[in-house]
């Protein structure tokens, strides 16, 4: 009994023994901190930690090495002697500031968003204004190339936006601001004219002119204003009849030798009606007139101009259709230049200007400091 | 008392001799260096950011764990050794991953820029068969003028691929596709323009 007894006591000690061999044995779980912390930290680095908030982001790392530190000197204990509790304070305090550099990261990244964005968009104004007047103005030349080259950095400007390269994104904006300059200095040097209060006076004299002898004897004169792209019949100094017209590929330049796709301006008559002309009915106009010849002699006196370069002629107003381009010559839709046609005797004074408006939209457009935003 | 004192002097020396002669794994740093080094060179950083990031931490950890040991009297290297000879291991195989990477980023590339091309050629064809009679002459020479732009910017995609900027080249490339294809729209709406 005796022997029994202190058996079964034997037992139920070892038994014991086992349960608390086993529960100090067993690995106490590590807190999700831990893990949590490690996943921030990951994540923050493809944030752009280092980048956007380097001071911050490298004592953060620093406490995480303590933290860590501190895990694992805990695990090297045996199970049952473990305590997580600072462990557990040392992670929560570094998950923390992970969270406030996580803040700081996305503000920073919304104010660089938005400031490329306002740019972006100021630029994307400027384009739509320059694409506009290129188009409008029928002006074909490189400045069409330099908006096209614009439009496809804006478009790439977004995609970086959307990947968060916001340094690739300004250089983008950069090369979109050059080459709306570009453009802008293409469109000014043809343009430059239609900004000259001198010029705008002189286009106003021959205009002008144009009423008074409309307005002496009661007589029919053209006024052909290119910017406004309008052609008007005056008789007695008043508004018979105005058309829409289109110009040479260079319309809006004044005339100077042959093959320069200009428009002349001056004063000029109605030397010959032609039907059918190539582009149906025309009115051939007096092109090179002196003064024409006068400016091409002196150009090509002074070099402006090749020695082989010829003045051309054979300038008209005829049909075709006022959306075409011309070499030069004035075209109208076909069932306008027949009523025209019909209108207008040999004789007849045509007067072509720039504009008479002080305040057209060239003006509006480009006269502006450079540099000066849209 | 004489033989306690030799015992312990003996026993000094010895601690003496294992503490200064755990020597710092050189070679293994070296190694896991010129591993990192390789996986950089190979265009780590472009193609496998997480995993390069990832390697400098483990790098790092055993570089703390060599610089703590180093401070001990009794100097216990093997973990860090493990821990260097696992980092150049991890480089390795990281850089065997850059190389189908890096080919995925370029097919990915090439098949944009010949997207933009096929783009910019369906642009051009339509521009060509475009009536340019009354009402479509000014629009298709403008048209003609931003294709001729998008023409200059079709090299620079391929230059980009040359010096293979892949990322660059495919969002130049898609942009460029894009505008072909507003491009396009707007000679269609001309053509319609006429047939109205």
């Amino acid at each position: 009994m005796k022997w029994s007894a202190i058996r079964a006591a034997l037992i139920l000690v070892c038994q014991l023994s086992l349960v608390l061999l086993n529960q100090s044995c067993q690995t106490a779980p590590a807190p999700p901190e831990v893990a949590r912390a490690l996943e921030q930290e990951q994540d923050l680095w493809r944030a752009g930690a280092s980048f956007y908030a380097p001071e911050e982001y490298e004592a953060y790392r620093q406490a995480l090495v303590l933290a860590r530190k501190f895990y694992e000197k805990e695990e090297l204990k045996i199970g049952f002697f473990r305590d997580y509790d600072r462990v557990r304070q040392e992670f929560s305090r570094v998950l923390a500031e992970g969270e406030r550099i996580g803040r700081i990261i996305e503000e920073k990244k919304a104010s660089l968003t938005g400031e490329i964005t306002t740019r972006k968009n100021d630029l994307v104004s400027r384009y739509e204004v320059l694409n506009n007047l290129s188009l409008e103005l029928s002006q074909r030349t490189l400045s069409r190339q330099q908006l096209a080259q614009a439009d496809v950095l804006l478009r790439e400007v977004d995609r970086l936006l959307d990947q968060a390269k916001y340094q690739e994104a300004r250089s983008r904006l950069d090369k979109v601001n050059s080459l709306l300059n570009q453009s802008e200095n293409v469109l000014r040097r043809q343009l430059d004219r239609y900004m000259s209060p001198g010029e705008i006076a002189r286009w106003r004299q021959l205009a002008e002119r144009a009423m008074e002898k409309s307005r002496s004897g009661n007589q029919l004169v053209i006024l052909v204003s290119k910017l406004e792209r309008k052609l008007t019949v005056y008789k007695g100094g008043q508004p018979l009849k105005t058309y829409e017209v289109g110009l040479g590929f260079n319309g809006l330049s004044d005339k100077l030798h042959a093959g320069d796709n200009a428009t002349p301006e001056g004063e000029y008559k109605v030397i010959k009606k032609v039907s059918p002309s190539r582009f149906g009915k025309a009115l051939l106009i007096n092109y090179p007139n002196e003064d024409d010849l006068k400016r091409f002699n002196e150009a090509k006196k002074k070099g402006y101009i090749t020695a082989g370069s010829r003045i051309g002629g054979l300038i008209e107003i005829h049909g075709g259709g006022k959306d075409g381009l011309t070499q030069g010559c004035v075209a109208l839709d076909d069932p306008e230049m027949e009523e025209l046609f019909r209108m207008i005797p040999v004789g007849t004074p045509v007067t072509i200007v720039g504009t008479t408006d002080p305040n057209n939209k060239i003006i509006a457009i480009l006269k502006r400091e450079p540099g000066e935003k849209q | 008392m004489k033989n306690l004192m030799k015992l312990s002097v003996l026993g000094l020396l010895v601690v003496f001799l294992f503490a200064s002669c755990a020597k710092q794994p050189t070679q293994q740093m070296d190694e896991a260096k010129a591993a990192i080094d390789a996986v950089v060179k190979a265009g780590g950083n472009i193609y496998a950011k997480d995993e390069l990031k990832k390697l400098n931490d483990d790098l790092q950890a055993a570089m703390d764990e060599i610089n703590a040991q180093s401070k001990k009297l009794f100097k216990k290297y093997g973990p860090a050794k493990e821990m260097l000879i696992k980092v150049k291991t991890d480089a390795e195989a990281v850089q065997a991953l850059i190389p189908a990477r890096k080919e995925e980023a370029k097919n990915a590339a090439v098949n944009a820029l010949n997207e933009a091309k096929a783009a910019f050629e369906e642009a051009k064809a339509l521009l060509d068969k475009a009536p340019k009679g009354k009402g479509t002459k000014a629009d298709i020479e403008a048209m003609k003028s931003d294709l001729a732009g998008l023409e200059t910017m079709l090299t620079e995609v391929q230059t980009a691929i040359d010096s293979e900027d892949y990322f660059g080249a495919k969002d130049k490339a898609l942009s460029i596709k894009e505008k072909a294809a507003a491009i396009s729209e707007q000679i269609n709406a001309a053509i319609a323009k006429v047939k109205k």
